[in-house]
């Protein structure tokens, strides 16, 4: 939700600083998202001094301006300035809500800078050209001196705290924890005819429990009309599209106080009883959306003498809204029951504004009020008529009220706050305490039990004023499952398996090609993608789709260790596979250390070999693919211990390019006593197109010479943004050889 | 010539680590699991809008694909007594449209602590302590108010990173609902959990700029984890 913090400073004073304000409101809960500071101080006024048409391009002018001290020449596009005009002027390094502007050539002419429409700055939708500034603003002075000083807080209002969703709930937090007090609506007067609304209508509720409240106000001979530019710039400002004056209003409430209303006209709506009641099986609304939508009798609606003209607190009729030629309203404000909304609008898959608000709770001693200003304002604003009284039906809604455990909530929080203090934070809240006991305010549907109380008091109080505790010391517990899974890793890793994460989805294809049956799998009933539709029961499919994809490795040593699910449950399973050169000696390997080290029974782990049908399917082209799976819930280790194994080593982490890369090796002969890593770190430090360094062979001999021993490398070499070629890999090769030569003294070992 | 761990799988075992000096148990829940323990028996229930923060993966047979490690917080704690004091690391689901921040899988660490007179300073302590263990000691951790159904008061947990806050952490003192659920007596004990999604902070770590990158093994990317 956007909030204006001009709007906010209608009803609380705010002195301090943006930066500030955005944290005292994330560290009280309010998250802030993002802040808009209005216009950047790089746009400034400027004056038009000459217009010239750009030598390559029609439709282009290239402006000169200037800013009182320099002239600027600026490509433009528009063709609604004069030279004499001031004009708002992004200089380069501006930001402007959609972009920054850097210095441009366009169309062979270089741009120091960029002429602003009023969209472009933020100001409204209006695109037709330059804006044109007033001819008294002065010359280089930031455009924001002038206009829209405003700030715009995006905000994340967790689904708790429905009473934060308008203006008035967050200047009421911000009124809490900047001054400590309590936030007060001013009373509404309002000027009403003679005309008794009861006489025109009635409401009808036909169960309080789906609708504690329904207000309704009519006012007549309003004319429907776009809004004054106050109330557009406002709704624009916090993300809403002007409509009309009436649909406005509506709105402006809404995001002022929180309250959904909806306008009826007042004509359309048959017979003179408005009733609020559930709808019959079959019955269909044509909605305000253009939809026509089914009922049944778990969705709420406003009806008239004939059925339907609204959906409760969702979304309006067709059959009874506001057109250009309306000209009496039914003002409606009601509070509806949260879950009957959240059902509905899940039922009718529709997500509004409105219904939002609903769904989280509204502030049942705010209807009324919500209701008073909103007529107001149209008659203000559509010159329209107030008939006297409002139309309602509505129940008693009795107050929850809390004990306040002081001495609990001190120790619980760990903080030194007397019970003045505690009850003057909730009181500015607007939190009542009667007795010793927190009234929970109308307005708060989150507040049940002494611990929702205590939050009220951290937060404000502020948890960074919480001391830390250090945990007691308890037992070490026995070594669990995890850590026996871990080792196997180990273990595998250390025989050159590499450990990979498949997806734990199955699509209908890939079951096909696997060949498991889809019978017997559990599959997702509300899957966004195909790849999501079924789990898998095995981890050998995404297995040889591993080795298909990496087709440039030979051998292709990977294992999984993940869940596999079928209807009789899940199990965890390993699975392992080689591919390519030595695949069946590097697999037996692993296989007779699992079957050594853990209580792996031979005859579970059965190794299979990939059949021609089954490389051709999974586009394998190795010569011989080897695979098994076996399931280690239960896993006993029978030697070694289980510490996890962590690694200091840099990890040197490269993106991967799209394109084809190359592989070199290179053997140096270096001192026996010179580390490999060292060598490693040396080599990523010349190019950016080393993906990766990869020792593949580390030994000593006197053939090399006294105490020398030979280092050989992979080098993976690759361009992000090209094919690796290779005149670019000798180059780097070239300059490895050297720098690795002169600086661990090595040579360069012939094949 | 070695083969390499998973980045996440590296990452998990240096949280782990930590947790393990604290004195934490390690336990792996399923996967796949009942609405019950994923949602209700956490205090979120069907027809309340905090069910609309998760997209859902649900299966034909009413079951879901676990929207958090959460779900194995009562099934932890169910079948023991305090202190109750574990970390749950795993794979969860998230039912939307991929993207380069985007996936359909993720992983988190989830952390349970429950005794008698369990504190917020407990909480702040030991989230605090294991941040500085992973990120140094002068890492800056903040704790924020927010909401999560299954604690009261909840705290989303920010570090600063590159000067910009960046969060990190849910975490939160055990709602009493929950303790109840587990068949914990909530006027004799409390406690306090947290979680943490891992693949962000593995891709912050090593600078991986595309999430989906751990679910496409390719050894290219893979194996410069090697260490």
């Amino acid at each position: 939700m956007k909030v204006s913090k001009q709007w906010l400073k209608e009803y609380v004073q705010i002195e301090v600083p943006d930066s500030e304000l955005e944290d005292r409101l994330n560290k009280t809960g309010t998250e802030v998202d993002e802040v808009s500071a209005g216009i950047h101080p790089l746009v400034v006024v400027a004056e038009i001094k000459k217009i010239e048409k750009h030598p390559n391009a029609d439709r282009l002018q290239i402006a000169i301006v200037t800013d009182g001290e320099k002239e600027y020449e600026v490509v433009c596009g528009a063709l609604n300035i004069e030279v004499g005009q001031k004009v708002p002027f992004a200089k380069i390094g501006a930001r402007l809500p959609e972009f920054s502007i850097e210095e441009a050539k366009i169309r062979g002419t270089v741009s120091h800078g960029m002429l602003c429409a009023p969209d472009e700055l933020g100001l409204g939708e209006d695109h037709s050209g330059i804006m044109i500034l007033s001819a008294q603003y002065e010359l280089g002075k930031p455009l924001a001196e002038y206009l829209d000083q405003d700030t715009v807080f995006e905000l994340e209002v967790t689904p708790n705290r429905g009473d934060c969703l308008s203006h008035f709930g967050i200047a009421r937090e911000i009124s809490a924890f900047l001054h400590g007090q309590t936030l007060k609506k001013e009373p509404i007067s309002l000027q009403m005819s003679e005309e008794k609304a009861d006489k025109v209508i009635s409401v009808n509720i036909s169960n309080s429990e789906d609708c504690p409240a329904y207000m309704a106000r009519i006012i007549k001979n309003v004319k429907i009309g776009p809004s004054p530019l106050w109330l557009q710039e406002k709704l624009l400002k916090v993300g809403l599209r002007p409509i009309n004056n009436i649909v406005d209003v509506t709105n402006y409430i809404m995001m002022d106080l929180g309250q959904p209303l909806h306008a009826f006209d007042l004509k359309k709506v048959q017979g003179s009883s408005i009733v609020v009641r559930r709808a019959k099986n079959d019955e269909k609304l044509l909605c305000l959306d253009g939809k026509e939508r089914v009922l049944s009798s778990n969705i709420l609606v406003i009806s008239d003498s004939l059925g339907p003209i609204a959906i409760a607190g969702i979304i309006g009729g067709e059959n009874s809204g506001v057109t250009p030629a309306t000209t009496d309203i039914v003002l409606e404000a009601a509070q509806f029951n949260r879950k009957v909304i959240r059902k509905g609008k899940k039922i009718l898959n529709v997500n509004t504004d409105a219904s939002y608000r609903f769904e989280r709770g509204i502030d049942s001693q705010g209807v009324e009020y919500a209701l008073n200003k909103a007529a107001k304002i149209m008659a203000e604003i559509c010159g329209g008529k107030i008939l006297s009284g409002i139309v309602k039906e509505s129940v008693v809604q009795p107050k929850i009220k809390i004990d306040i455990p002081t001495e609990k909530i001190r120790e619980f929080l760990g903080i030194t706050i007397n019970n003045n203090e505690m009850f003057h934070i909730l009181k500015s809240l607007g939190i009542e305490i009667k007795d010793g006991r927190a009234i929970v305010p109308s307005w708060r549907h989150d507040l049940s039990i002494w611990q929702d109380l205590a939050e009220e008091v951290g937060r404000i109080f502020g948890y960074n004023k919480v001391p830390l505790i250090p945990l007691p010391k308890t037992p070490k517990p026995p070594k669990s499952a995890f850590y026996i899974k871990e080792t196997v890793k180990d273990n595998l890793v250390n025989l050159g398996f590499s450990e990979v994460k498949n997806y734990s989805f199955l699509s209908a294809d890939e079951a096909t090609i696997a060949g498991i049956k889809t019978s017997g799998l559990l599959e997702v009933a509300n899957p966004l993608q195909p790849e999501n539709r079924y789990l898998r029961n095995s981890l050998i499919p995404g297995l040889l789709k591993n080795i298909s994809k990496n087709s440039s490795f030979d051998p292709v040593l990977i294992f999984e260790i993940g869940q596999v699910f079928s209807k009789e449950g899940e199990s965890s399973m390993l699975g392992l596979a080689a591919a390519g050169k030595n695949a069946d000696k590097l697999l037996e390997k692993a296989k007779s250390e699992l079957l050594e080290k853990y209580n792996i029974k031979k005859h579970d782990l059965v190794v299979s070999k990939l059949t021609n049908d089954q490389a051709q399917k999974y586009k394998i082209r190795k010569p011989q693919t080897l695979f098994f799976e076996v399931n280690i819930d239960g896993i006993k280790k029978i030697k070694d211990n289980l510490d996890l194994k962590i690694s200091n080593a840099t990890i040197h982490y490269r993106k991967v390019s799209k394109y084809p890369s190359i592989t070199r090796d290179l053997s140096f002969i270096v001192d026996a006593a010179v580390d490999a890593s060292s060598l490693i770190d040396t080599l990523y430090t010349i190019s950016e197109n080393i993906n990766r360094v990869e020792l593949f062979d580390e030994f000593k001999s006197d053939k090399l010479g006294k105490d020398k021993k030979s280092l050989a490398f992979h080098l993976y070499l690759q361009d992000l943004d090209k094919t690796m070629i290779d005149e670019e890999a000798d180059e780097i090769i070239k300059k490895a050889i050297e720098i690795i030569k002169k600086k661990f003294n090595a040579t360069l070992r012939d094949k | 010539m070695k083969g390499s761990l998973h980045p996440t799988t590296i990452f998990i075992r240096d949280a782990v680590k930590v947790f393990e000096k604290f004195g934490f148990d390690v336990f792996e829940g399923p996967e796949v699991d009942t609405e019950w323990y994923n949602f209700d028996v956490l205090n979120v229930p069907a027809d309340h809008p905090s069910r609309d923060v998760q997209d859902t993966f649900w299966l034909k047979d009413g079951q879901v694909l676990r929207t958090h490690t959460s779900n194995s917080q009562v099934r932890y704690a169910e079948r023991r007594k305090p202190p109750i004091k574990v970390v749950i690391p795993g794979r969860c689901f998230r039912n939307e449209a991929t993207d380069q921040k985007h996936e359909t899988t993720f992983y988190q660490l989830e952390g349970l602590y429950i005794d008698k007179d369990v504190e917020v300073g407990h909480l702040f302590w030991t989230l605090e302590n294991f941040l500085k263990e992973l990120y140094g000691d002068s890492v800056e951790v903040r704790f924020r108010p927010h909401h999560y159904p299954f604690v009261e008061p909840g705290m989303d947990v920010d570090i600063k990173f590159r000067g910009k806050w960046l969060e990190v952490l849910g975490s939160g003192m055990v709602h009493p609902t929950v303790l109840k659920n587990m068949k914990i007596d909530p006027e004799k004990y409390s406690g306090f959990a947290f979680g943490m999604g891992m693949d962000r902070l593995v891709m912050l770590r090593y600078g991986i700029e595309d999430i989906r990158q751990f679910y496409q093994n390719d050894l290219r990317f893979l194996k410069q984890f090697n260490s």
